[in-house]
């Protein structure tokens, strides 16, 4: 027990020597020497638990002097301290005392990189919290600097952020409610921190109209781009049942804010890819910097015109397919990643800016945009691509979307950009009833359409009516288009007279006939023969003892896929049978109707 | 225009109660209901002077604690309160002031009538499409030699009213909630980046005109309205006659 307290008593004794020693120093004699005992003698009272005794140490009046030189070097140990004791321990209080003192008391500039320091050295699950308790001191240090503030608050905001940045973003319901590394926490807690720089940049411009001092506000803007990247792309934004105060939503109306009250917020909305970068001579910083806001400038656009933050302060009087223009390049950003919560962004954005529109409304100009040719495009890759399927389902719709909001001739130009470029026998097919519903609208309106009569219509089916590679054309893989191919061939057969020819299809009928019906036939026969063998040979080898000569092997998500039975091998070529099936029996019925036709008008020619 | 008797119900009863409705969305449109009382009390002729409606103004929202900052609002009312104060509005009629402004406008009515109908038939001259789809008063005449042509750069000043009075959109700072120095709102006009009434109406009004346009739903937003509005019911369910008053500040040619 002696020993003990005599060992305590050592912790506040020599702390108490060194205090002593220096308050008869003049401040320019402090040597290095006494920073360092002094910083010991600190360390080891508050690892011995008496915090109560430093705290008294640092409030006397009289040792004012010597804690604003050296009161900086116990942020470290004194960190340390607050995350060893429990909430409720009073020993706890004092180190928050202590804190809250040193902010008040030491040297602005050391105790600024002190507290930096801290964070710089923090990782994985101590990153939150260190940086929720170190802010408010920041804070109090930020606003007594001087010179290099605007510097300075850039560097805290930088630093804070890089230092979040690996962390996951929580994305489900339950990972929001417990935000386990309290990321959630932790960034509108640092949003609120940067609030007074905020104002000041406010005050500034109110002054003078003519706001020279452009550096604090550069910084908080570059905050922003930053939180606009991470966590705000990553994160879930739509509201949540159950949810009262969804903090990312709360974190996105804060930087909107920000934004609005440093008036970067409608300049970044129109930003266009010609412009600002004018800081980098070259250019592929420029290039670099332009990527990364890219991104930024994509989610503050999905974050007003989706989620609505802010729009308050956006002009309504924007035509619909203005705003389209403007966000083509947005779009296309999104839709080129691969994450779901940046697809999701990009086809909501795509989606709502649509909604605005009237169908027929969109003129085929816009179509002279490289993004308006791109975007659809992107679309088809995820809508054949993903593995989400709420995502294909969505991109399908939105793509519909986008074709009904053109007028004829766009349609027209984005359904041959389509077939040439989605070589995806689905989508080929869904286009190509795409075109059929043209057509029936073009010849049962009074107005004539010339699109999709004559001689345009002419040249768009001699990209639908034909087999990719002739006969050898594999037609199972590509069933979906030439169903769809056939079905619009008949459906022209039966509602276009041949004396109307209004779709011009009977000029056309030889050219059809030697470039799509024959080498469908052709092909047909050839395939049908083909797995007609396989079953035979299938059936032949089922019949000898079941060798388990595995020629390859089949390997889904690391899970080896058990060898097909022979059952399973003659269920697929026998379903591949029918749909060959299908596809003559489709292909009888039109040539049939072709025939009937034909005779009738010789008929009644003769 | 009838005078209606005060501004139109955005949300129905059941809108009101569900969840879908946040709190900030009612309180927002009582204190800009408010606001319009206000500035129409100062302008009418009728009615009690401008302290007294303004009195009255200030007396509902204190009776219903909708005083202050929205969200601040937001965190002290709850949903009942906020419904019963939205019910009083149009039960009691509170809002006498607006009555005063809608019947000055009638008065003014008859001369302005007889411009949009000569512009009206001279623009029905000119375009092969039909009618032009709004109509303009003039209410401040501009200089009448300078005006724009499509691609010049205009600028200009707007507010843009449902045809409940409501403002839902203007850059004119009246409220000291968004205090920034304003800037009059810039653009190309007649190459379609505005809705087709604006770009329209625009190469018409000479420099320092200011106008009143009042423009149908196809020139507009279409019948359908915008489908995300901030004003759900209004702009979305009904087609909307929109009004906005334009005014020059300054015209200039070039990019």
């Amino acid at each position: 027990m002696p020993e003990e307290q005599s060992q305590t008593i050592m912790a506040v004794d020599e702390l108490q020597a060194i205090i002593q020693r220096c308050q008869i120093l003049e401040e320019t004699d402090f040597k290095g020497e006494d920073f360092n005992l002094f910083q010991v003698a600190g360390q080891k009272c508050l690892e011995d638990g008496y915090a109560a005794q430093l705290l008294e140490v640092i409030q006397n009046e009289k040792n004012k002097v010597i804690i604003k030189n050296m009161g900086w070097n116990l942020i470290s140990p004194l960190v340390r301290c607050i995350f060893m004791y429990k909430q409720e321990d009073d020993k706890r209080e004092h180190c928050l005392k202590i804190l809250d003192q040193l902010a008040q008391l030491c040297n602005p500039k050391e105790l600024f990189l002190g507290l930096l320091e801290q964070i710089e050295q923090t990782s994985g699950e101590q990153v939150c919290q260190t940086v929720m308790l170190l802010l408010q001191p920041l804070q109090i240090v930020l606003l007594k600097l001087q010179n290099k503030k605007a510097y300075s608050v850039g560097l805290s905001l930088a630093m804070i952020m890089n230092q979040l940045t690996p962390l996951p973003v929580p994305y489900t319901k339950q990972q929001i409610q417990e935000d386990k590394l309290g990321l959630c926490q932790c960034c509108n807690a640092v949003v609120d921190f940067a609030k007074p720089f905020v104002n000041e940049v406010v005050k500034n411009m109110e002054k003078s109209s003519e706001y020279n001092d452009m550096e604090l506000k550069e910084e908080l803007l570059k905050f922003c781009m930053k939180s606009l990247k991470y966590p705000l792309l990553t994160a879930q934004l739509e509201q949540l049942e159950g949810i009262e105060e969804h903090p990312f939503r709360h974190f996105a109306n804060e930087i909107i804010d920000i934004l609005w009250d440093i008036r970067e917020l409608i300049p970044l909305v129109f930003l266009h890819r010609k412009g600002k970068s004018l800081h980098w001579e070259n250019q592929e910083f420029a290039d670099i910097e332009q990527k990364n806001s890219a991104e930024s400038v994509a989610c503050l656009s999905y974050l007003m015109f989706v989620q609505h933050f802010g729009i308050d302060c956006f002009p309504l009087v924007f035509s619909p397919s203005y705003l389209l223009q403007c966000n083509m390049m947005h779009i296309e950003v999104l839709l080129k990643r691969t994450e779901e919560s940046m697809l999701s962004k990009g086809l909501d954005l795509f989606e709502s800016c649509l909604l605005r529109m009237e169908d027929n409304s969109l003129l085929h100009q816009y179509l002279e945009f490289r993004d308006f040719i791109n975007v659809p495009q992107d679309l088809v890759k995820v809508m054949t691509l993903c593995p989400i399927e709420h995502l294909r389902k969505k991109s399908l719709n939105i793509l519909q979307l986008f074709i009904d909001k053109f007028d004829a001739e766009g349609k027209y130009t984005l359904f041959r950009c389509l077939l040439k470029t989605s070589n995806h026998a689905g989508v080929e097919g869904y286009i190509i009833k795409n075109i059929k519903d043209q057509i029936h609208l073009s010849l049962t309106k009074a107005c004539d359409n010339i699109w999709f009569t004559g001689h345009h219509l002419i040249s768009l089916l001699d990209l639908v009516l034909l087999l990719p590679e002739g006969a050898e054309t594999d037609l199972l893989q590509n069933s979906d288009r030439i169903m769809a191919s056939l079905n619009l061939l008949r459906y022209l057969v039966i509602k276009d007279c041949e004396s109307d020819n209004q779709t011009g299809v009977w000029t056309a009928l030889a050219k059809i006939e030697q470039n799509f019906l024959k080498p469908l036939h052709v092909g047909l026969n050839m395939s049908k023969a083909h797995y007609e063998a396989e079953i035979k040979n299938t059936k032949e080898n089922r019949r000898e003892a079941h060798s388990s000569n595995t020629v390859c092997s089949v390997t889904v998500s690391g899970e080896k896929m058990p060898a097909m039975t022979t059952e399973m091998q003659l269920q697929v070529l026998h379903s591949a049978l029918f749909t060959f099936d299908l596809i003559e029996s489709v292909l009888a019925r039109v040539e049939e109707l072709i025939e009937v036709k034909i005779k009738a008008v010789m008929d009644e020619n003769s | 225009m009838a005078a209606t008797a005060g501004p139109a119900q955005p949300w129905s009863a059941e809108e009101l109660r569900s969840e879908a409705l946040p709190k900030k969305d009612i309180i927002k449109f009582l204190q800009e209901h408010a606001a319009q009382a206000v500035r129409a009390g100062r302008g009418g002729r009728c009615g009690g002077g401008p302290s007294a409606a303004h009195r009255r103004v200030l007396q509902f929202l204190a009776e219903h604690k909708l005083l202050g900052q929205v969200k601040n609002v937001a965190k002290t009312a709850n949903k009942e309160q906020l419904i019963a104060a939205y019910t009083q509005l149009f039960h009691t009629q509170r809002f006498k002031g607006t009555d005063g402004a809608e019947k000055a406008a009638e008065k003014t009515k008859p001369a302005k009538a007889e411009e949009a109908k000569g512009k009206a038939a001279k623009a029905e001259e000119a375009v092969e499409e039909g009618p032009p789809k709004y109509t303009k008063s003039i209410l401040k005449k501009g200089d009448k030699t300078n005006f724009p042509k499509k691609g010049d750069t205009v600028h200009c000043w707007y507010t843009g009213k449902l045809q409940d009075g409501t403002v839902f959109d203007t850059n004119i700072q009246t409220s000291s909630k968004k205090k920034k120095a304003a800037k009059p709102l810039s653009f190309k006009v007649g190459v379609g980046k505005v809705i087709r009434g604006w770009d329209e109406a625009l190469l018409t009004m000479s420099k320092g005109e200011k106008a009143q346009l009042e423009i149908e739903p196809e020139w507009a937003y279409g019948k359908k309205g915008q489908p995300d509005a901030k004003y759900p019911s209004t702009v979305i369910t009904h087609s909307v006659t929109w009004k906005c008053w334009v005014e020059y500040s300054a015209l200039r040619a070039g990019t």
